[in-house]
């Protein structure tokens, strides 16, 4: 079967089913059993999405005729299939274990990620035995995580999500994340940190981003006038680089041993669990976040072996699919009820939007098809207080992602532990509020403006529980749903060629805001901008001073 | 009087002892007390800082030989009428069943004297499991005694501090400690609960005076003042005088930090206060500060470095290398890669069991030895053979001549005369 078959019977199945409200859907008594799924420790339930058990074979029929399952092989085998770049995606080659084997032009991978995670896990050590000593001799006990994007959202997310599994060894080390380019952040950290226990974690694949390395030098100044001690032995103390670029990180100042690698084939968006992931570990402790590595292990190996109608991966994707390209769903709102994952969506649009928020597909065509659609959350309970109005009674079809724990607090409080009852019982009622709408209370609405239209799709994801494992299977779930989606629409998620015009446009104008000429060859409304800058600054660029000006 | 002692402590054996000597027969149950019933495995301390207490081990002897001292199990010692509680910090629990069977199956009228550190109402506590109509009564004795002098503490007290409710018990106690009080000049009857308090509340002033003293020492140095002659200054004002007030590199042992830390728990739980915390986190910091000394001192590497280590028990005079300041310099100097060369007059067997076969520690059974090819020599606790070393044999040994003085013991004028750099506390 071709795709385009496959496409046009799903149009035609879409005609039929479009029609029918989800609350005639949700009527049906075996709904939950054929449309919900498991793996491990997660529950993938799709029984709030408009489509019914048909629906996921024609979209199956789909996949197959897409080549999924050759596209899924080439993957994890290290298949160039980052193909603008000419290079294959290995994030869950860093999760293999030990044990497993990887040939990469001829190399075997898994050695060399092992050494590395090996290297990370000395550091760890050092750092958690209070080994790790600042220009002072004293022991440092804070750690700044400079990093953007990849570098950032990805370990940010985890040690917020993952806190409550700090190793007694971690306690006496805070960290903390600073990724602006404007240095904000940093400008606030700083006032209150102790140079003498601080260390800097410069994490940058290239270590030539701007943004991360503006930072770091502030940080390096701030280190240098404090103690008043040579460069190199602050940077030796203070500063460990993890990077793709190790001469680039070198030339920087970073010796070799304060260097933590990972690979080109790595890409920013998929590389927490790489050396990048060194905040996590030191949040985690090693055990744990070699945990984490299991349960996306776990998840790989699902996706990779189980039949495409009961892959997790493949299911979400492709229920996205149907929702973007069949019924028209061109926004994705993240909505878990844990504040644990609060920095989940974040994260998330990154992962999503970086990867296939593309229009050109893998031959250089123009995609016919609506590709990733806008997506971005909040924590549930305080979105229910924010932009749920707009997915309750809005003009906007929206689809949605639940993300809950079933158990929590289970050796803290009663009190939290009802908590977490009251957050579980509003992601229910919401996911619920949502499909059904009017239907789902007994009465008819008094007036127009406490109807309920309902019929706005979701997706419910349980966790038994929010541990490292789950929490690693929860993400490579996402990353994986995203490569399937990618496949459906034969684009590369594995580039961004969409975030380098901007970057080198900034450096011209950079240069423009420090020349009295420099609005030649910029268009007029950014050269009206420029003169205004200039203006407000107090220097028309023949450096005028302000006292000149009238 | 038949009379149970319980515990390995010092105070325990001393108490033994002493009482023994006076005619009373003493039972004397120092193994674990419900878990051991061999009780020939406990006819002496199982500490070697108690076996050194100056004439213990002989009046032990005597006692022994007397035949009025001997040391029981458990079961036996259980049925006493007097009953002796000096056992470690962390055997409270053990001491409260101990008195629930004395309750059940011992003598009445029967006395529990004590002097166990457990802690602010643990011997109310005590008391609670006893029959006090029927004439069993808890006496707290806090322990006082200093290593080195503890006989004489105990056998000649200048001033007594008890805790005791009942007019009985008191008699009793006193009927007791009679062939000892002789020079008592000062009687003090408190409550139990005030006295289990006096207790820490003298042992918390006495760390905040070392928390504070190291404190100046680490300012001085900053500000180019020789802590010495301040603190020379300081005890000239008669509220403040001599004692605990001598910088150094941190105050170690089992029991003294252990008190403080139960006391800082106490004033954090009730009263959110983190004044003894700070000391504790202080005195942790302080311990390092050696070891700091010497990173500065080498551009922050020490890698491949050997360094010379004078002293690693936890203070002169003991084997013990609990809770030692000097670990946390070693373990630091280890971390980084350097080599340490250690010599200690009698800790050496408890080094080696902590670092065992390493081939970057080496134990020196000479001072000289230790000293050989060093980097530099921090002297860590103060034992009276490194106080006049030959310092130009020193300078011919090392390969440079570097000392971290962590212990204030050498002049720094007469070490720098002899070529050395010097580094004490305070001292700059």
């Amino acid at each position: 079967m071709t795709t385009d078959i496959c496409w046009q019977a799903l149009s035609t199945h879409a005609e039929a089913l479009k029609p029918r409200h989800l609350k005639d859907l949700m009527a049906d008594g075996g709904r939950f059993q054929s449309l919900s799924f498991r793996h491990e420790g997660l529950l993938l339930d799709l029984s709030r999405q408009r489509i019914v058990p048909e629906t996921l074979e024609r979209l199956m029929s789909l996949a197959q005729a897409s080549e999924l399952p050759e596209w899924i092989a080439a993957l994890f085998a290290g298949e160039p299939v980052n193909d603008t770049e000419k290079r294959p995606a290995l994030h869950s080659a860093l999760r293999l274990p030990e044990s497993a084997s990887l040939q990469l032009e001829g190399q075997d991978l898994v050695p060399e990620v092992h050494a590395n995670l090996a290297r990370m896990a000395e550091m760890v050590a050092q750092l958690h035995q209070r080994q790790w000593r600042g220009y002072t001799g004293e022991p440092i006990d804070t750690v700044v995580n400079i990093g953007v994007g990849g570098s950032d959202l990805g370990p940010v997310m985890a040690c917020r999500a993952l806190a409550d599994f700090q190793p007694e060894a971690a306690r006496g080390l805070s960290i903390h994340f600073v990724s602006s380019m404007d240095g904000s952040q940093l400008a606030g950290l700083l006032d209150r940190l102790n140079p003498a226990t601080t260390l800097f974690i410069v994490s940058s694949k290239s270590f030539t981003t701007i943004d991360t390395l503006a930072n770091a030098e502030t940080a390096r100044r701030w280190l240098a006038d404090a103690s008043g001690m040579a460069d190199a032995v602050l940077v030796r103390r203070h500063f460990v680089a993890v990077t793709a670029s190790p001469e680039k990180a070198a030339a920087w100042g970073v010796p070799e041993d304060n260097q933590l690698h990972f690979w080109d084939w790595t890409g920013g968006r998929y590389s927490l669990w790489s050396t990048i992931g060194f905040p996590i570990a030191l949040k985690i402790g090693m055990e744990n976040f070699r945990r984490m590595l299991a349960g996306a292990h776990g998840m790989d190996e699902h996706f990779r072996t189980a039949e495409l109608g009961e892959n997790l991966p493949v299911l979400m994707a492709m229920v996205g699919v149907w929702n973007i390209n069949l019924l028209d769903y061109h926004a994705h709102a993240i909505l878990p009820y844990d504040g644990r994952l609060a920095h989940l969506p974040a994260y998330l649009e990154q992962l999503e939007m970086e990867s296939n928020g593309k229009s050109i597909r893998r031959d250089g065509s123009g995609s016919e098809l609506r590709t990733c659609p806008v997506l971005w959350g909040e924590v549930g309970p305080n979105a229910q207080h924010a932009f749920y109005q707009l997915l309750h009674q809005g003009t906007e079809p929206v689809m949605s992602d639940f993300i809950v724990p079933v158990r929590r607090y289970e050796a803290q409080s009663e009190t939290l532990q009802r908590q977490h009852q009251l957050a579980l019982a509003n992601c229910l009622a919401q996911a619920r509020v949502l499909a059904l709408g009017d239907a789902a209370l007994d009465a008819e609405p008094p007036t127009p403006w406490q109807q309920y239209s309902g019929n706005q799709p979701s997706t419910v994801l349980l966790l038994d529980e929010l541990s490292p494992a789950t929490f690693g299977a929860l993400i490579a779930l996402y990353e994986h749903k995203v490569f399937v989606q990618s496949v459906i629409w034969g684009i590369n998620p594995f580039d961004q060629w969409g975030v380098e015009l901007g970057k080198k446009m900034a450096t011209r104008m950079l240069e423009a805001l420090g020349q009295a000429d420099g609005d030649q060859g910029m268009d007029r409304p950014t050269a009206g901008l420029l003169g205004e800058i200039r203006r407000l600054r107090g220097c028309d660029g023949t450096r005028a001073s302000k006292g000149d000006k009238g | 009087m038949k009379i149970s002692v319980w515990g390995d402590e010092l105070a325990a054996w001393v108490v033994a002892a002493q009482l023994s000597a006076f005619g009373n027969e003493v039972q004397l149950c120092a193994g674990e007390v419900w878990g051991r019933s061999e009780a020939d495995n406990c006819i002496y301390p199982s500490h070697k800082s108690i076996s050194a207490e100056p004439g213990l081990m002989a009046l032990l002897e005597e006692g022994y030989s007397s035949g009025r001292l001997s040391a029981v199990g458990a079961e036996e010692a259980l049925g006493a009428p007097v009953h002796w509680l000096a056992m470690a910090p962390d055997h409270a629990d053990q001491a409260l069943e101990l008195v629930k069977r004395v309750a059940g199956a011992g003598a009445r009228p029967c006395l529990v004297v004590n002097q166990s550190n457990f802690g602010i109402g643990a011997s109310d506590r005590l008391q609670a499991c006893l029959d006090q109509s029927g004439g069993q009564a808890v006496v707290c004795l806090p322990d006082t005694l200093q290593e080195g002098r503890a006989l004489a503490q105990f056998g000649e007290p200048d001033a007594l501090l008890v805790g005791c409710e009942d007019e009985g018990a008191r008699r009793w106690l006193m009927g007791l400690l009679r062939p000892f009080t002789g020079a008592v000049r000062q009687l003090q009857l408190m409550s139990r609960r005030e006295a289990e308090f006096t207790k820490f509340a003298v042992t918390g002033m006495l760390a905040l005076r070392l928390g504070y003293i190291n404190e100046l020492a680490n300012l001085a140095d900053l500000l180019g003042v020789d802590i010495e002659v301040v603190r020379q200054g300081m005890a000239t004002d008669e509220r403040i005088g001599s004692h605990y007030l001598a910088p150094g590199c941190g105050f170690g042992g089992q029991h003294f930090t252990q008190y403080i830390e139960g006391l800082a728990e106490l004033l954090s739980e009730k009263r959110r206060s983190s004044l003894l915390e700070t000391v504790l986190a202080e005195n942790l910091r302080q311990m390092e500060l050696p070891f700091r000394k010497l990173w500065q001192h080498y551009d922050c590497e020490l890698k491949g470095k050997t360094v010379a280590v004078w002293g690693l028990a936890f203070k002169p005079g003991v084997a013990s290398i609990d809770n030692a300041p000097a670990l946390r310099s070693v373990d630091a100097l280890l971390a980084q890669g350097a080599r340490v060369r250690l010599h200690d007059p009698e800790a050496l067997p408890e080094v080696e069991k902590r670092y065992g076969s390493n081939e970057s520690v080496s134990y020196c059974r000479d001072a000289y030895d230790a000293v050989e090819s060093a980097d530099a020599l921090l002297l860590l606790t103060e034992w009276p053979e490194y106080w006049s070393p030959d310092f130009e044999r020193l300078a011919q040994r090392m390969k440079a001549s570097v000392i971290v003085d962590g212990r204030n013991v050498y002049d720094p004028g007469l070490v720098r005369e002899f070529g050395f750099t010097y580094y004490g506390i305070g001292r700059a």
